[in-house]
């Protein structure tokens, strides 16, 4: 498996030419799954062109971080979620508190590692349209829905994840069975409402 | 004498759980074999398994449609025309 980025990337010197190259090569075919990602993230149209322009600005400005035939996917993605947390949220509608507050009390719940059975029908999701399995998506807090994006939407390992959220992989495994618990919820009250398990 | 060899079948025949005492733990398995993460030792585990607990078998196939649906059903927009100009403008200035 190829490396995603290594700790300390070697500098390399480029010229003008060169830079443009990598960069529509490399970088230029992943501009719809970094929309998609910054649109999931920031769930505005006009924050998601903004947020993918500046990760795109800055990917080049740091080119010589970037080594060729390594995961540019990865690489971009790592970057546009560091702009979303340093640059984006502080801006954001959604004062980022909210999220790290609601985040680190399921943490630290006792039962957050429970056996807690969401009480789902397969056939209640089978009948959801995507608009309905988004909306659940997007009402969970960033970091989770964040996990759930990478891993099912754009199919990242836990490897890649955990380099570009720079947390360990038991961490990522273990968000990641929250945040589906979380989404299950969601789901399921969405398929109470709608009188699906009715 | 086929009633009696039939009922012996029938006594040997494992019936499925109803309750699983480590659904936690096995929920975790099933996700990390759904996201194609789990070792080899876990795959046996889960293959020989799999079909002996209720809770678990409709754990997989909740787990797998909501992957699915998220993968398959949600929508994927195309990056604005104008944003791909506005990017490659900025980086010839």
């Amino acid at each position: 498996m190829p490396a995603i980025m290594s700790e300390a990337p070697k500098k390399k010197v480029y010229t003008d030419t060169q830079k443009h190259d990598i960069f529509n090569r490399e970088f230029m075919p992943h501009i719809d799954s970094m929309y998609n990602f910054a649109y999931r993230l920031t769930t505005d149209e006009d924050d998601a062109n903004d947020l993918v322009q500046d990760t795109y600005l800055k990917a080049f400005r740091f080119i010589t971080s970037f080594e060729q035939g390594t995961n540019a996917k990865a690489w971009l993605f790592r970057i546009l979620k560091n702009s979303f947390i340093n640059d984006y949220r502080k801006k954001s509608k959604q004062p980022a508190k909210v999220d790290y507050q609601e985040v680190e009390t399921t943490y630290n719940s006792e039962d957050a590692d429970a056996s807690h059975t969401v009480d789902l029908r397969t056939d209640s999701v089978q009948d959801m349209i995507g608009d309905e399995v988004a909306n659940a998506l997007n009402a969970l807090p960033v970091d989770f829905r964040t996990v759930i994006i990478l891993c099912d939407i754009e199919g990242f390992t836990y490897e890649e994840m955990a380099k570009i959220l720079d947390i360990p992989i038991g961490t990522v495994r273990s968000r990641l069975h929250r945040a589906r618990n979380l989404l299950k919820e969601k789901l399921r009250d969405y398929a109470d409402s709608m009188g699906y398990d009715a | 004498m086929n009633v009696s060899s039939k009922m012996t079948e029938v006594k040997q025949a494992q019936p499925i759980k109803q309750e699983c005492e480590n659904h936690a733990e096995c929920m975790k398995m099933i996700q990390m074999i759904l996201d194609g993460e789990a070792n080899a030792e876990d795959k046996e585990h889960f293959r020989l398994n799999m079909d002996k607990c209720m809770p678990c078998i409709k754990t997989y196939h909740l787990e797998k449609c909501i992957k699915e649906s998220l993968h398959n059903k949600v929508e994927r927009r195309p990056c604005p025309e104008k944003l791909v100009a506005a990017i490659k403008a900025q980086l010839n200035n």
